[in-house]
């Protein structure tokens, strides 16, 4: 076999894994599986193309950075798209979410409207920018030849960066600071949270900040290392659920571990069954975690 | 003459319809499950229907041009049995992971059928499925009502079952686990096995359904079970009532009506070029419908029928 | 510092049609120790939830001080000065025995955090011994000095205890009503809530029964401990007259 499968299986994952990570906060600590995730994942690609396309039209386009592909304006936007994202997420909450939440909306109810509402955005997303692809760059990549005949291209070795150090930073946030010990504090019993002079609502909106941002950086890196298009997010949501389930819900290592083993499977999938099988190999992750250990490699029992 | 054609066309697409919702019904409005995945279900009624009623064709596995009611019970038991497949590796879990699994159910599925072009046509999907009474084709009124009147007396039979197992000792212990379901435990029923056969009636239903359709419109391709038909349903039994089967046929007659104005309105008011671009607004509307009757009217038009007061 | 707690016609429940707390009116003076008596389904837990902000108000109000209590989000019942330690699930298990303390001790300026966790851990030593352990590992009496400790942290004008001693072996549950006497002597007003009378009774200064969402009886605890009829007025038959 290719050992370049590996490579590409590990971008993939690591692209995964970074989505994963948002979509296990928002799911453990407000409890539900958010199907709109998928939609702030292509939302923030979007928000990114046109923050770029702006910036670039301001200051009469910028070079790509070094071996990159991209340059200083897809970095900027790419800052801008964080909030502009977590904007969104935490619209959606105050219209929605939110308001099932202080109705005591059962948990499945709040999902079916998060079903709603990514088919809302979906759609809302292909009217603005139609279904046909978008790039932030046409810029080529030369790959850079690894020992062993493998080939990794700047772009993916940047992508691969990036979700280690946004892992490690919200690894670190949430187990080391006041505002994270909030959030596993709420995540565990939100009513004594509060008696404990947590304000939740306030929790509850950093975890959507965080879960949109993270998110939007996941778009982003799907954009620049494949393309963007208005149901790249949606594409995803199978293998960020099966990342997440895999890995424990809750667990943010537990996510990109998770997003990783997905995206070997799918590169192992591709190799030998067919690129058009690719999509089937987070089903059969998950079913075969369901039936195995269904709280996940790292989970709790009872999580 | 055009009007009563397109009347019996609609009523029949309509109906159609009503019946996924009435299985979607028996899944949700009366157990409690969520399922993400009609589409998947659906299709697997559509294809083993077409499968096995269609005439053989060079190339292509299956063409057995068996007889029209062996297709639909084998699209009724081909869903059940995926159902029954998906309830039992779930429900044993969290709610929330039977969403997420029935979610990959429509995912695979969907994979499946581009994919397996040997057997489903692939992107192409199949055609010349027979139609019942196509021995009429060549007079459109009657064979357009001949239709309608079959498709009728399917949800008729279909509603009337449902409501004989919502009155049996069977329905009536389905709702106490949906209320209570430590009590209904201690009466030593298991919750487990009456979801999963919940779970099983449903997707027969939503099969049959499937069936009905790909007959009723004479060829079917993946392009047809795109997850925006779980998410139309789903609108049609939340905005009848879900629990309530009339309610459901209701809910799936109105929210049809409406998709199908919206999309003759665009049609004559949009520029061609724009018509794609606006069909995603039809769609928009429909997810905003959903939210918006979840915030506003969670009990549908016609909510479920016995609103005992509750107890404490 | 210590402040009074006043309930004015107080009607609290969970549906708006079937109040469990039908108006109630009492006022503890600043440095009072009050019990809170009555049988199961009285509303006794309802009643000190809804003064807290975890249960909903449907009518009447609660003040401390001149605060209106009333309205308030549970996290800033706990800024007003009020804090509440619940009956069951009144620790984070996932946390650490630090963290649980940090995170009340948010409420407090910067500056005067450690020193009040260092008093925590004076007053109670077992908390000290083991801070990185996650509080699940505790014993059920440590977990209730950690649900103490962690309101006490904010040095509350008042406190309200639900059951503390629900759950722990008479010897721990006589250890946890010594602490609460050593915490009122020390000036902080004190409200509990016990199924417990006979022992409660021999803390409190007074002690308040109520029954079916009503305040029923409210006397010196000297009087009430004195009354051989307690269980009967439990279930209304005697006559309410101390």
């Amino acid at each position: 076999m290719n050992p370049q499968v590996f490579v590409d299986g590990i971008v993939a994952g690591s692209m995964i894994g970074l989505g994963a990570i948002g979509l296990t906060l928002v799911y453990s600590i407000l409890r539900f599986p958010n199907f709109a995730h998928g939609e702030l994942v292509t939302a923030g690609a979007y928000f990114a193309l046109s923050l770029a396309a702006l910036i670039g039209a301001a200051v009469g386009g910028t070079a790509p950075i070094g071996p990159f592909s991209f340059g200083w304006a897809i970095v900027l936007a790419a800052l801008g798209a964080m909030v502009a994202t977590a904007a969104l997420a935490l619209a959606l909450d105050a219209v929605l979410f939110q308001r099932l939440r202080r109705r005591g909306a059962a948990v499945i109810i709040i999902v079916m409207a998060s079903f709603g509402a990514s088919l809302a955005l979906r759609s809302g997303i292909e009217f603005v920018y139609t279904a046909s692809p978008a790039y932030f760059t046409r810029e080529l990549q030369i790959a850079m030849r690894l020992p062993g005949g493998l080939r990794v291209t700047p772009d993916q070795l940047a992508a691969l960066a990036l979700t280690a150090v946004l892992v490690v930073a919200v690894h670190l946030f949430v187990t080391r600071t006041a505002a994270g010990r909030a959030m596993r504090a709420v995540r565990e019993n939100p009513a004594l949270a509060a008696l404990a002079g947590i304000d939740v609502d306030r929790t509850i909106r950093l975890v959507w900040v965080l879960g949109a941002a993270l998110a939007c950086a996941a778009g982003i890196t799907a954009g620049l290392l494949i393309q963007i298009r208005p149901t790249m997010g949606f594409d995803l949501l199978l293998p960020l659920f099966a990342a997440a389930i895999l890995g424990g819900v809750g667990s943010l290592p537990g996510a990109v571990v998770g997003g990783l083993v997905v995206g070997l499977g799918e590169a192992l999938t591709v190799a030998f069954l067919g690129a058009e099988w690719r999509a089937g190999a987070a089903f059969m992750l998950l079913v075969a975690i369901l039936v195995v250990r269904p709280n996940g490699l790292f989970g709790r029992a009872g999580g | 003459m055009e009007f009563v054609a397109y009347a019996t066309f609609f009523g029949t697409v309509a109906l159609s319809y009503a019946l996924i919702t009435l299985g979607l019904n028996v899944q949700w409005g009366q157990t409690g499950l969520f399922n993400v995945g009609v589409a998947a279900f659906v299709a697997v009624g559509a294809y083993t229907s077409a499968i096995l009623t269609t005439p053989a064709t060079e190339g292509r596995i299956g063409g057995f041009d068996l007889p029209l009611p062996v297709g639909w019970l084998a699209a009724a038991a081909a869903a059940a049995l995926l159902a029954n497949l998906v309830a039992w590796l779930t429900i044993r879990l969290r709610a929330d992971y039977l969403a997420i699994t029935t979610f990959g159910v429509a995912v695979a599925v969907q994979l499946a059928v581009l994919n397996l072009t040997p057997l489903t046509g692939g992107p192409f999907g199949i055609t010349f499925i027979p139609r019942p009474f196509g021995a009429w084709a060549s007079d459109p009124a009657l064979f357009g009502f001949a239709n309608l009147a079959l498709v009728a007396a399917t949800v008729l039979a279909v509603y009337a079952v449902l409501e004989c197992l919502a009155r049996s000792p069977w329905g009536r212990i389905l709702r106490a686990v949906r209320e209570d379901e430590t009590a209904a435990e201690a009466l030593g029923k298991s919750p487990r096995r009456l979801r999963i056969q919940a779970f099983t009636v449903g997707g027969a239903v939503m099969g049959l359904a499937g069936a009905v359709q790909a007959h009723f419109v004479g060829f079917i391709a993946p392009e047809n079970f795109l997850p925006t038909l779980t998410f139309q349903v789903w609108a049609m039994l939340i905005v009848g009532g879900s629990g309530n089967n009339r309610g459901a046929i209701l809910g799936a007659v109105l929210v049809w009506a409406i998709w199908a104005a919206s999309g003759a309105l665009i049609g004559a008011v949009v520029p061609a070029e724009l018509q794609a671009r606006a069909a995603s607004l039809q769609i928009v509307m429909i997810g905003l419908a959903l939210c918006a009757i979840l915030l506003w009217r969670p009990g549908g038009l016609l909510p479920d029928r016995p609103r005992r007061p509750r107890a404490r | 510092m210590s402040r009074p707690v006043r309930l004015d016609g107080l009607v609290a429940g969970y549906e708006r049609d079937l109040p469990i707390v039908k108006g109630v009116d009492f006022a503890v003076a600043a440095g009072e120790f009050v019990g809170i008596f009555g049988p199961n389904g009285a509303g006794k837990s309802t009643l000190v939830k809804a003064v807290a902000g975890a249960a909903a108000t449907f009518g009447g109000a609660a003040f401390l001080g001149d605060t209106l209590l009333t309205g308030l989000p549970a996290h800033k019942v706990l800024g007003a000065g009020l804090a509440f330690v619940p009956q069951t699930e009144n620790i984070f298990a996932t946390l650490s025995i630090a963290e649980n303390l940090q995170i009340a001790a948010e409420v407090l300026p910067r500056a005067a955090r450690a020193a009040r966790i260092g008093a925590m851990h004076a007053m109670f030593p077992d908390l000290a011994r083991a801070p990185h352990r996650p509080a699940g590992s505790l014993s059920g009496g440590q977990r209730q000095m950690l649900a103490v400790a962690r309101a006490l942290i904010v040095s509350p004008d008042a406190i309200i205890l639900d059951e503390p001693s629900a759950g722990l072996s008479p010897r721990l549950a006589h250890d946890v009503f010594t602490t609460l006497a050593r915490i009122n002597a020390a000036g902080t007003t004190i409200i509990l809530v016990e199924q417990n009378v006979r022992a409660a009774l021999a803390v409190v200064s007074r002690g308040i029964i109520l029954v079916d969402g009503r305040v029923r009886l409210d006397a010196p605890a000297a009087d009430l401990a004195a009354r051989d009829d307690l269980g009967a007025l439990f279930l209304g038959t005697a006559a309410a007259a101390a």
